[in-house]
């Protein structure tokens, strides 16, 4: 996709003319102006419906050659058609480039990064012709080679904005809930002073000394009452911007992983550890001998035609290997030299002798 | 190394049962003190405590001579001790023939009773009752469960609670390692490399074969051969005896890595495509696994545990069975053995219901009189001992350890305390 140099777009002088049927905005009171992001060129919706409702067809500009389909219009955000193309740019720039600063080793290397990206988009908007074709090919390049990381990268900020969108809604219900509290206590809190000036006028009624004092008293309460009810909710909200700021920590962790220079080494996921090996790793690969065709026993000869055990499924081979296994295994073991050696401490012999299973493990671990 | 070996290295034959000659004589050894000084300590205190203790003295009751006598007997020494074992191995061997029981059973069960009396002096608990517990707990290891009553039967005895009272202790004294690795089928695996190979008579291996089982069946089990060697190694000795050039053939065809510039031209075999082939790179490890000095470290080894196997060859069965031999040098040991035997633990069945009593009364008596409380508080001290249920038994061994904690390490149980 390359687009006509920026020159040639029309500045709308005349917001009310169309440029094409030249109908003002007098005669028509709901005209609107729609622009295609081919070549940015603003017409009318009348004449955009006129000439394309039929398929695609050439811009009606003069000297412009693009063509242009119905679908591609779309009305301009700003007045200024320039701006609006170098926005597109940039979104679509933004959309392919898409690294955050957590995916570089250094903070230069993300500089350098925002620096190479921000020529590119310049090159795109306000480039020569070649600059422009050369900023497209490796804006191509870049999105082709890097498809997968693109996708993660975008879903990633995706979830992260979710998240930061659930976190705000949270927080405004979290609001939400403090001035409802804070409503319902007002409340309470003015129905105890009613309460208490009853009691207060009830005790003076009554004639009972000291009723001041006790007025007083209940004033206290009430205060105790609110700072408790304030220390609480300090705790609560203490907790409340902990859990938010784990989770937006968690959410910074999310966003990231990909390559460019200076990129980070990929959080690479462990390993693929293979399936469960129940033996250890251990080689079943025989290093003496062969298991190969023509190993037979005159004793298992007689057995290959029986039914009661060819039926049963019995495998002669099994037996084979077995019995070729066990004439080799140990061949080279040679258990004095080892278990000599194992103890070269004789010392580990006593101590196997008193400590037992323990000791011998230790044993085996010299072995 | 090689990886038959690695694998080999995980077995509990290897990891708890194989030792050098010098560590195996050094553990009976100790085996031997410990339980002199036991058994001395056991006879000096019954006279004493003839009336207090209950489960004791009816133990003793069985073995009047070894209460009466004040003096201490003359023990067994360890090697004596060992040539008793052997005897009653070869007992096991020939009740496991009478029972018709499979070779593999037979010598699973001696290979349990020959382990059990490692860490066990035979003058603690009696062999003849062992093996058949052995060869009990060798059928249901090698997986062919026998009712007990007509495994009883079979030994001509009527309490199946003798067999039983003994399970667990030998199960205790294999440290509940119960696999044991045989060279039976490693046998087949050798003749049939051998077999595959084109310039071998079939009437030879045949009869090589015959006769190294026959080897197997006998010489190793009564031999210390199953602590010394691997099955492999007893294998190729069997065949050794049985047929030198065999042996040898497969051992040179097995190890036939010829380092490229140093080694002379051993003869490769014909049959052997594969493995040569591979280029250098491995071909250090290689020398290590199948080169000449593997090879000659193998043979050496194989040759050692062949001299060991041609000193009880099969046809040394009729010696142990001979009259002459037995009146000779048996008779005596038994005798001295019934002398010197452990009062507490001889007999199985009393020792079994005194424990189970013990543990009763202990979990009777959690609220009990102060003395019991002293007892309990002693007991806690083990209270790890319980992980299997028969904490107790242990305990008046424990005890009199503890008593003489300076005499240290010598009386300590070879394995240690309980798992």
């Amino acid at each position: 996709m390359s687009r006509k140099p920026a020159s040639a777009l029309p500045t709308i002088s005349t917001e009310d003319m169309c440029p094409v049927c030249k109908t003002i905005r007098y005669l028509n009171k709901d005209m609107e102006f729609l622009i295609n992001p081919e070549c940015y060129h603003s017409m009318c919706s009348n004449c955009v419906n006129r000439l394309f409702n039929d398929g695609p067809n050439q811009c009606p500009y003069a000297g412009c050659h693009r063509t242009l389909r119905r679908r591609g219009f779309r009305s301009a955000f700003f007045g200024d058609l320039s701006v609006e193309r170098e926005v597109d740019i940039r979104r679509r720039v933004a959309a392919v480039f898409n690294q955050a600063e957590d995916d570089f080793e250094t903070l230069r290397d993300f500089n350098n990064y925002l620096q190479m990206v921000e020529d590119l988009t310049f090159d795109l908007v306000s480039g020569s012709d070649a600059e422009r074709r050369a900023a497209e090919a490796t804006l191509q390049q870049w999105e082709a080679e890097h498809k997968a990381d693109i996708e993660r990268n975008r879903r990633a900020g995706k979830e992260a904005d979710e998240q930061s969108r659930r976190r705000l809604a949270a927080e405004r219900e979290a609001a939400r809930q403090r001035r409802v509290e804070a409503l319902r206590e007002a409340e309470e809190e003015k129905l105890e002073r009613v309460r208490n000036r009853e009691a207060e006028l009830d005790s003076l009624a009554q004639g009972q000394t000291g009723g001041v004092g006790g007025g007083g008293g209940a004033q206290r309460v009430q205060l105790k009452r609110r700072g408790h009810a304030a220390a609480a909710r300090a705790v609560e909200a203490a907790v409340n911007t902990a859990a938010s700021a784990a989770a937006a920590s968690s959410a910074a962790a999310d966003v990231g992983r990909l390559s460019i220079r200076g990129l980070k080494e990929k959080k690479k996921p462990p390993p693929p550890e293979g399936p469960y090996d129940p033996f250890g790793g251990m080689d079943f690969v025989p290093s003496r001998y062969k298991v190969h065709e023509g190993l037979t026993h005159p004793a298992i000869e007689k057995y290959k035609g029986d039914p009661g055990h060819v039926t049963g499924g019995y495998n002669f081979d099994e037996y084979t290997t077995r019995a070729m296994f066990e004439a080799f295994a140990g061949l080279g073991v040679f258990i004095e030299d080892e278990k000599e050696a194992g103890i070269g401490l004789s010392a580990g012999e006593v101590a196997s002798m008193s400590a037992g299973i323990a000791a011998v493990g230790d044993r085996m671990e010299v072995d | 190394m090689a990886t038959e070996d690695a694998r080999y290295r995980q077995t509990s034959q290897f990891q708890l049962w194989s030792f050098s000659p010098t560590q195996l004589s050094a553990m009976r050894e100790k085996t031997n003190t410990a339980a002199r000084t036991r058994i001395a300590e056991r006879l000096a205190s019954l006279p004493n405590s003839n009336n207090t203790s209950a489960p004791t003295s009816n133990a003793n009751t069985p073995d009047p001579d070894g209460a009466s006598t004040p003096a201490l007997p003359v023990f067994l020494t360890a090697p004596e001790e060992a040539q008793l074992v052997t005897f009653f191995t070869s007992e096991l061997l020939r009740a496991g023939d009478h029972a018709e029981m499979t070779d593999e059973i037979k010598a699973t069960a001696a290979a349990f009773f020959r382990r059990f009396y490692v860490t066990n002096s035979i003058m603690t608990y009696p062999p003849q009752e062992m093996l058949i517990v052995a060869l009990f707990f060798g059928c249901k290891a090698e997986g062919s469960f026998v009712s007990i009553t007509d495994f009883v039967k079979t030994f001509g005895r009527d309490n199946p609670e003798e067999i039983l009272a003994g399970e667990f202790l030998l199960c205790q004294g294999l440290r509940f390692a119960i696999d044991v690795k045989h060279p039976f089928r490693a046998l087949r695996g050798a003749l049939m490399e051998l077999a595959s190979l084109p310039d071998i008579d079939r009437a030879r291996l045949g009869a090589a074969e015959t006769r190294a089982r026959e080897i197997l069946r006998f010489s190793p089990l009564i031999t210390d051969a199953y602590f010394h060697y691997t099955p492999s190694q007893i294998m190729m000795a069997a065949l050794s005896l049985a047929d030198r050039g065999l042996a040898e053939r497969l051992i040179t065809q097995t190890f036939h890595h010829i380092a490229p510039p140093t080694d002379s031209g051993a003869d490769t075999p014909a049959a052997d495509g594969g493995p040569l082939k591979e280029s250098a790179p491995r071909s250090e490890d290689k020398a290590q696994i199948i080169g000449s000095v593997a090879r000659d470290k193998v043979l050496g080894t194989i040759e050692a545990c062949r001299d060991l196997l041609s000193r009880e060859l099969p046809e040394r069965r009729e010696h142990w069975t001979n009259r002459a031999v037995i009146k000779a040098q048996i008779t005596p040991l038994r005798k001295k053995l019934n002398k010197c035997r452990d009062p507490e633990r001889w007999n199985l069945v009393e020792l079994q219901r005194a424990r189970r009593e013990q543990a009763a009364k202990k979990s009777d008596s959690e609220d009990g009189d102060p003395d019991d409380r002293a007892d309990k508080a002693n007991n806690d001290n083990n209270s790890d001992a319980a992980v299997f249920g028969d904490a107790l038994p242990r305990d008046p061994k424990r005890r009199r350890v503890l008593g003489e904690g300076q005499k240290g390490k010598g009386l300590d149980d070879p394995f240690g305390g309980p798992l």
